[in-house]
């Protein structure tokens, strides 16, 4: 893409010796759109409060266009954020709280008065200007928050959770204002989200995060299709994991069965995760199946149905447009691209059992969001 | 039930109001008793007006509220955000230690500053006057921080504490977002918390009244002084207008809330007209503070020598009723001198006051007696009567006293005799035999007793048929058992509460001095004076001294002399209606006056009277002591050794561990707040 | 990090505050524990304060009867208060909070000219032809005097509890079968104990300490332990024993208060003015 602008150097953070990051490394390239994703408490905000300068890290530093500001206070950075909750200035009307940083910059006052104007007009909220912050809606005060951040010309814009508090509709509208903005100011973002599916639609780069260390960069695609544990597979969409065993390269085990897989590299008989996402299987007559499963239950989604199939003890999430009766014996058929291998981590064993479905999948519908479509 | 709630809230405003209402009926008064309505008049705000010295004393009290609200303020507020970042258990302590000052009785908090400004002040740094402005000052902003802290904490708490993050992220300093943003935020806690330290300063009467020294008294402690003597209708003018004014700037603030509040559910900012009548009050409150400041400084530093008089109530002529104003007199001789003129009840009052080292005065007048244990106690300074030649005019008999053998420290300034005043319409003539008249049950109810040791003592004394300077400890016990026998029979314990009781027939005997009697019966013709020469009585002799925490010990002496003058002498007596130690002064007097057996008993009389001597440290306390005791402690049989049981001790032990305890285990939560 | 500074603004004040509070009281401890005329350490002082319990008993007597005559009167007064439009609220709050403005000496000196054997109220009964009455120096009258003084004292916390309680628990209570006394039994009263006690608290507290009151409206037998500190220190020329009476009744104060925040229960009790 284009140069190096920020990095993150073995970052360490402890709170009254608790350890919130262990050793992040990262860089950051102009321009990018990167997403910090994790679920709460994995050090994603921390993350971000470092690179504003609202926290010093207790160890490590942070290098920002080739020099290390972990001892520049937050107002000496070109870096601005949009808070969580907005954080706007209650008694100053919107107008003034987007010319807010250009007056402590002591800018000229037709200047302050061009660029907020310009900005209002940027966040669709043209108008607005002598409105009371209060008085406006949600995704207003979202607006505001971001005009206010970006009048400012940063080279960096941190995000934090912006649209936590707004309800579905209008998050995916913002979604797209944001990306949009993002685009036409050529601005680097980082933002930081609980949300994967936010994660995967905007970013150019997503950094998935638990208990304050990095599980994996990459394309949001790669991060998808290629994760790297038990972890960001399950964090990512809905994945059904098994232990298997590498035979050998593209020759998987598992289920007593072996398949064919387009993974390779791994130690000969070496024990693994298997990643098969739902939307992947392929129903077929019980008779034609790699596998033969009865269908436990059965809920309706809308594009599709969440079926759950058992195969010898072993609960497997299915989605599949045709309806299957609870009690129905299916076959299934796994094709080589529809099976990921991935080495065994700390989180093997953790995630990817259906088998005490309906809470866990509530649970997880519930934290991301409406799922997959 | 929701009627009988009506109308009890109105009996209760009712209850709440009629005391008001009286006080403002009474402004408008032409007469002085507050019980009757004799005509309307407006006479007695004029008088206010013209009244330098309430002014003063109510711009006293609006300065020390106004200065110690803005430092309260000001530091309060940085404190606040100081205390909200300190780690949780730490921040339990601070506040802990800011509801001290919220749980403590007033009373406790001013005898712990007053002893604490005295112990350093007097004993450390070796001040003369550990009590003044200056411990004021301290001692409100110290009662007035609590209700800043526990006004702003709340707000900070409240406070999206991204706020500030998000400030700094604008480019703001930590000071600069503190001042652009969280001001702000707080703002609200700031200003309800500023206006509750200032009622309270302003209001305050208790913890001024032990920190306040002599140069500088706010209002409230010298209305208690007022309270103590007949009190002048203008005062009641001033708790009118006060009324009103408070009246109109409550009913403003409400207002301008409602619409305020009106404005927000309007959806608009903060409204232009509010904007400015807050940059107003700003503006008016720094105006305030800088015009005080200044007032202050010059006061401070100004040419004038200021003359600090401390006498007893009513002493002195001050004007009213046609008599010469002799400050005014003596400021129009001597003009580069203001006289501050301030008032003790008693000889004991002015002795706790000046061994206290709480205050600095430069002429007091106290009786023969104190002036002997003064002098014992090298509290004066001797006096250089070069600078006081009419001291000349001063008659022989009363040059060279016992009190002060070589007549270095004191000049005499009136004498008198205490006796009986009663009201001939409501006591008995066959009654009047004696002392014992005080002891009579008969008027159980109706008798006023001077409220002073000494005093008290002497009178029992003359009754019993002891001598009044005994040291022995056994008579002075009997005599306590006869003042603890007399205490049910006692309507009260005064000293120039007795005019107002006395005029108005609340009472009907009291023992008082002659002069003072005098003059209740100018206003009252049903009161006469007896002196019960056959069992003797006290014949004292008031004289100025100079204190040795004087600051003017000249103008001091200007002063002495110019009392001293026949001319001012008799005129000073002519409203106090006490004997001049000048003979020459009678003939400036008015002829009743000169020629009254009650001011001036003839030479036989006088020989049966007898003075108080100073006896000893220690026998002075065991007095008081007793006297504390019979007067004023409920069913002390005298029997009992008054240092009593080790019961007591344990009491207070255990009052005093439970006490700690109570406060250790739940003692964090705010009183008022 | 601008945390870790704002932190040292505490510092002045946490100072301050140990300077004119703690130390004080350390030197009352101190006065309590010397004898006034050498200066040496004793415990005369203490033992002197025998003779003064019963005063101590009478100023507690007095001022617990006055906070529970606060409460019965102020408590629906309160209720009243709370039910109104939010306008009459404000006027009515202003009215309560007015009087606490005013000067009390002067107040409680209208007292004097109200009930005084020559005063107001009597000249009126005599007039009417019921005759004198003894109202002043009486103990009623001090403890009159205490509930005139610091019944805004009690109606303020009661009302503000009373005000936050929701008026959905009251229709809850009445959907669920309460009469109008049983919600107020069983809701209402509940609810507001936080109030009632931060009231007796605010009510105790100043009226167990007072010295005006009682030596304007007592008789020669109603003396507190407010008059005997002043006294103490103004004529008195006893401060030692002064400092005694005052830590005694600090600790007597301590203790209603921490009984009081006991059964207060929360933290929200003590409430805005």
């Amino acid at each position: 893409m284009s140069k190096e602008l920020i990095r993150l150097r073995d970052l360490t953070m402890e709170f009254d010796g608790e350890r919130i990051l262990d050793g992040i490394n990262l860089y950051i390239n102009d321009h990018e759109f990167l997403t910090l994703l994790g679920p709460s408490g994995c050090g994603k905000t921390t993350t971000l409060r470092i690179i504003g300068g609202f926290l010093t890290p207790t160890a490590g530093t942070v290098i920002f266009d080739g020099e290390c500001i972990n001892e520049v206070p937050p107002y000496k950075r070109q870096i601005n954020t949009v808070f969580q909750r907005y954080a706007l200035f209650p008694h100053l009307n919107v107008f003034d709280n987007i010319a807010f940083g250009l007056r402590v910059a002591k800018k000229p006052k037709e200047e302050i008065e061009q660029r907020v104007n310009h900005m209002l007009e940027v966040v669709s909220l043209k108008g607005y200007g002598h409105r009371n912050v209060s008085s406006l809606s949600g995704g207003q005060q979202q607006r505001v928050a971001i005009a206010r951040a970006l009048v400012n010309e940063p080279k960096v814009l941190l995000l934090d959770e912006p649209l936590g508090a707004l309800d579905l509709r209008l998050r995916k509208d913002m979604q797209n204002e944001l990306k949009r903005i993002q685009q036409a100011t050529g601005i680097t973002f980082v933002y930081v989200t609980h949300d994967q599916e936010e994660a995967l639609s905007m970013s150019d780069t997503v950094v998935v995060m638990d208990k304050g260390r990095i599980q994996q960069i990459g394309k949001p695609e790669d991060i998808y299709n290629e994760p790297k544990n038990a972890f960001v597979a399950d964090f990512i969409g809905e994945s059904n994991i098994l232990d298997g065993i590498m035979l050998a390269d593209y020759k998987v085990k598992f289920f007593g069965r072996t398949f064919t897989c387009v993974d390779a590299g791994f130690e000969p008989n070496e024990p693994v995760d298997v990643v098969i996402r739902p939307e992947d299987i392929d129903i077929v007559d019980p008779k034609e199946g790699h596998l033969v499963g009865t269908v436990t239950g059965i809920t309706f989604k809308g594009l599709n149905y969440d079926i759950i199939v058992e195969f010898k003890g072993f609960k497997w999430l299915i989605q599949t447009t045709d309806f299957h009766p609870v009690g129905a014996e299916i076959g299934i058929r796994l094709n080589p691209e529809d099976i990921h291998i991935m080495q065994k981590s700390e989180y093997s064993g953790m995630f990817g059992d259906y088998s005490s479905y309906s809470a866990e999948y509530d649970e997880l519908t519930e934290d991301a969001g409406d799922g997959e479509e | 039930m929701k009627k009988a709630n009506r109308v009890l809230t109105i009996l209760m405003f009712v209850f709440l109001y009629i005391p008001m209402a009286v006080l403002i009926v009474a402004s408008f008064n032409t007469g002085k008793d507050i019980t009757r309505f004799e005509g309307f008049t407006l006479q007695q705000y004029a008088e206010l007006f013209r009244d330098q010295d309430l002014l003063r004393l109510l711009g006293n009290s609006v300065l020390i509220a106004l200065l110690s609200t803005g430092i309260s303020v000001a530091f309060g507020t940085l404190a606040a955000v100081g205390i909200h970042s300190l780690k949780p258990k730490m921040r339990k302590v601070v506040m802990s230690l800011t509801n001290i000052p919220m749980t403590n009785p007033d009373i406790v908090t001013g005898v712990s500053l007053s002893l604490l400004f005295v112990f350093v002040g007097t004993g450390l740094l070796n001040q003369r006057e550990s009590l003044n402005f200056g411990t004021l000052l301290l001692a409100h902003v110290t009662f007035g921080l609590p209700y800043v802290i526990l006004n702003v904490m709340p707000k900070l708490q409240q406070m999206n504490p991204a706020l500030t993050d998000a400030a700094m992220d604008l480019g703001c300093t930590p000071v600069k977002a503190f001042f652009k943003v969280i001001i702000h935020e707080v703002m609200p806690g700031v200003v309800s918390g500023g206006i509750m330290a200032f009622t309270m300063s302003l209001d305050d009467f208790v913890i001024s009244y032990f920190v306040t020294g002599s140069d500088f008294v706010t209002l409230p402690v010298e209305i208690y002084t007022y309270t103590k003597k007949p009190i002048h209708p203008k005062v009641y003018a001033m708790f009118t207008l006060l009324f009103g004014l408070i009246f109109v700037l409550m009913l403003t603030m409400n207002l301008l809330q409602l619409r305020g509040d009106r404005k927000k559910v309007n959806k608009r900012p903060a409204s232009r007209g509010w904007k400015i009548a807050r940059r107003c009050i700003a503006g008016v409150a720094a105006v305030c503070l800088v015009v005080g400041c200044c007032f202050l400084f010059m006061s401070g530093r100004q040419e004038r020598i200021t003359l600090n008089v401390y006498n007893w109530g009513m002493n002195m002529a001050d004007g009213t009723d046609g008599t010469m104003d002799l400050v005014a007199e003596f400021e129009k001789r001597y003009p580069h001198i203001d006289v501050r003129m301030s008032e003790y009840e008693s000889n004991e009052v002015l002795y706790t006051k000046l061994s206290s080292g709480g205050i600095t005065v430069d002429v007091i007048i106290p009786s023969d007696y104190m002036i002997d244990r003064m002098i014992a106690e090298d509290m004066l300074l001797e006096l250089d009567f070069q600078n006081i030649p009419n001291f000349s005019y001063v008659d022989e008999q009363f040059k060279n006293p016992d009190y002060d053998p070589e007549n270095k420290y004191s000049v005499p300034y009136t004498w008198g005799t205490v006796g009986i005043l009663y009201n001939t319409k409501y006591v008995d003539e066959a009654d009047v035999t004696g002392w014992e008249l005080m002891w009579n049950e008969k008027y159980a109810g109706k008798i006023l007793m001077i409220d002073n040791s000494r005093d008290a003592f002497g009178i029992a004394q003359y009754l019993l048929g002891y001598d009044v300077n005994t040291t022995d400890k056994a008579q002075l016990q009997a005599c306590a058992d006869k003042l603890a026998q007399q205490r049910p029979l006692v309507q009260q314990y005064v000293m120039d509460q007795i005019y107002a009781t006395m005029e108005n027939e609340e009472a009907y005997i009291a023992a008082y001095y002659a002069g003072d009697c005098m003059l209740m019966m100018e206003e009252n013709e049903d009161l006469a004076f007896y002196l019960p020469e056959h069992q003797g009585f006290n014949l004292f002799t008031d004289a100025m001294c100079i204190p040795k925490c004087a600051k003017e010990k000249e103008a001091a002496e200007l002063f002495i002399n110019f009392m001293c003058d026949p001319e001012i002498s008799g005129a000073n007596m002519d409203y106090i209606c006490y004997a001049s130690p000048i003979s020459a002064a009678k003939e400036h007097m008015e002829d009743y006056l000169a020629e009254s057996e009650i001011v001036y008993p003839e030479e036989a009389v006088l020989e049966k009277g007898s003075a108080y001597a100073y006896l000893s440290e220690e026998i002075s306390r065991y007095v008081e002591g007793l006297y504390q005791g019979a007067t004023k402690i409920n069913n002390v049989s005298t029997d009992d050794e008054p240092s009593g049981s080790p019961v007591a001790l344990i009491v207070v032990a255990a009052l005093l561990a439970a006490g700690g305890g109570a406060w250790v285990l739940f003692g964090r939560k705010k009183r008022k707040s | 990090m601008g945390k870790n500074k704002s932190v040292l603004l505490s510092v002045p004040y946490i100072l301050w505050m140990v300077a004119f509070t703690l130390i004080p009281l350390c030197v009352v401890g101190y006065y309590a524990l010397t004898d006034p005329d050498t200066g040496a350490f004793t415990l005369d002082n203490i033992r002197d304060l025998g003779m003064y319990l019963p005063v101590l008993g009478q100023s507690v007597m007095y001022s617990l009867i006055s906070a529970a005559l606060c409460l019965l009167l102020g408590y629906p007064v309160a209720y009243y208060i709370a039910h109104r439009t939010p306008v009459m609220q404000k006027i009515l709050y202003m009215l309560v909070m007015l009087p606490m403005c005013m000067s009390f000496l002067l107040r409680t000196l209208a007292w004097v000219g109200l009930l005084q054997d020559t005063g107001i109220i009597n000249n009126f009964l005599e007039w009417i032809g019921i005759g004198r009455i003894q109202l002043i120096r009486t103990p009623g009258a001090v403890v009159l005097g205490m509930v005139y003084n610091y019944l805004p004292y009690m109606i303020l916390p009661l009302y503000a509890t009373l005000v936050k309680i929701d008026n959905r628990l009251i229709e809850a209570a009445e959907d669920l079968g309460c009469n109008s006394l049983q919600t107020f039994g069983k809701v209402v009263l509940p609810l507001s104990v936080p109030g009632i006690f931060s009231g007796i608290t605010m009510v105790f507290v100043p009226a167990v300490s007072t010295f005006y009151i009682s030596q304007k409206l007592g008789g020669t037998d109603t003396v507190l332990i407010g008059d005997l500190i002043e006294r103490l220190f103004k004529q008195g020329d006893n401060p030692n024993l002064g400092a005694v009476l005052s830590l005694v009744l600090m600790a007597l104060v301590l203790i209603c208060t921490g009984i009081m925040n006991r059964l207060g229960g929360d933290e929200e009790g003590g409430v805005i003015l």
